[in-house]
């Protein structure tokens, strides 16, 4: 993983760093999350298979919620690596579009 | 019920494989798979296709990233508009005429179904000239094209204008609960050029974003059920994780040539919903 210091002027060759590193970073976390949230399902699956009906619906909900929060650990992430890198520009698009997901759960919720 | 298991689990993968490499959801696969052959409810079937759409996202994404098809750029810009359009649809939803709506979009498709038609030969968009906007929030993208065996440059135009039309298209995903892709790629295929297989894995990208506020809701309102849910983005996370690797080998062409009779099935639905009487 390479991670740019923060320098005012960056060459080209820099740049492309800059943007393989949140690529990467953003890979392996949707990687981890739906790994774990794929493990919680089948296992989950497999109790209900097998009998266990009280304690596999619960396994299920935790994997799916597991995929739930993956698009939104991710727009955090990438505004995190923006504030990082002083790209405020891009920081300031996360944080909208973590306002706005919020807001639509909020009055989803009300509705 | 191990067998029921495993036929959602097959339209599962089925879906993912389709919604992955085309930059949709999959809904338009799994809603009336779960309701005409399962005879579940809609609003089941509705709240575990928009958890299939996180599905599909996150498993394809993976892959797209890697590949460097991802454009996170573009992707987080747009999303500025599909997240904010979504929240002021949910939030007009009770005021406004759906029937005409559902014609107005249904005819923004068709116009797109023409388009995408009329470029169905050209495998990378050429004479780009960038915009302003797009230059100084360096709107560019390179990736290497397994299919042609070359790199791929560009830079997107038309900045604002893509943004607008994230704006209505998330907009009509919070007022219709359609359309997570397929308003999504035509506008950054054919209004911001950029390359096809860029804009579904961008489009991929983004869908997933949307898909979550509106999951969280279903989430506490009850209509997600495991047992149907479960099985479903199982199959969807698989299918997605092959769907991706076959897109980076196919040409862009072949894609689009996918793409053409599902967004014109969706224009003709769309305007059919909008116009039928009762």
């Amino acid at each position: 993983m390479v991670v740019t210091q923060g320098s005012e002027e960056k060459g080209p060759e820099e740049k492309t760093a800059e943007v393989m590193a949140i690529e990467m970073v953003l890979a392996r976390l949707l990687r981890i999350g739906s790994l774990l949230a794929a493990a919680l399902l089948s296992v989950g699956i497999l109790a209900m298979v097998l009998g266990q009906t009280d304690f596999a619906p619960k396994l299920i909900t935790a994997g799916l919620l597991v995929l739930l929060c993956t698009p939104v650990m991710r727009v955090l992430v990438a505004g995190v690596i923006f504030v990082w890198e002083k790209d405020w520009h891009f920081a300031f698009f996360c944080l909208v579009v973590l306002c706005a997901m919020a807001a639509g759960v909020f009055f989803g919720r009300g509705a | 019920m191990v067998l029921t298991f495993i036929e959602i689990f097959m339209i599962g993968i089925g879906a993912g494989v389709v919604g992955s490499m085309l930059g949709l959801g999959g809904g338009i696969i799994i809603v009336p798979a779960l309701t005409l052959c399962f005879g579940m409810s809609m609003r089941t079937a509705v709240a575990a296709s928009t958890v299939s759409i996180i599905a599909t996202s996150t498993g394809a994404a993976v892959a797209y990233l890697r590949d460097r098809l991802t454009n996170t750029r573009v992707a987080i810009w747009l999303e500025m508009g599909t997240a904010t359009g979504a929240l002021s649809g949910a939030l007009i939803a009770g005021f406004i005429n759906q029937r005409l709506l559902y014609i107005l979009f249904g005819l923004l498709l068709s116009y797109s179904t023409y388009n995408m038609f009329r470029t169905r030969n050209a495998e990378l968009p050429t004479g780009v000239v960038p915009d302003a906007l797009s230059q100084k929030l360096r709107l560019t993208g390179s990736y290497y094209d397994k299919a042609l065996g070359h790199r791929v440059d560009y830079q997107v135009t038309r900045t604002i204008h893509g943004l607008i039309l994230m704006y209505f298209s998330g907009a009509a995903a919070g007022l219709l609960g359609i359309g997570a892709g397929i308003f999504k790629v035509p506008a950054m295929d054919q209004v911001m050029r950029m390359p096809f297989k860029a804009s579904t894995a961008t489009s991929n990208f983004m869908i997933g974003v949307t898909a979550a506020s509106a999951a969280v809701v279903y989430f506490a309102r009850g209509d997600v059920k495991p047992l149907v849910a479960g099985p479903v983005v199982l199959g969807v996370l698989l299918g997605a994780v092959v769907g991706a690797r076959l897109m980076v080998r196919m040409k862009a062409n072949r894609i689009r040539l996918c793409f053409i009779p599902l967004i014109a099935y969706t224009a003709v639905e769309m305007i059919y919903r909008g116009v039928k009487w009762w």
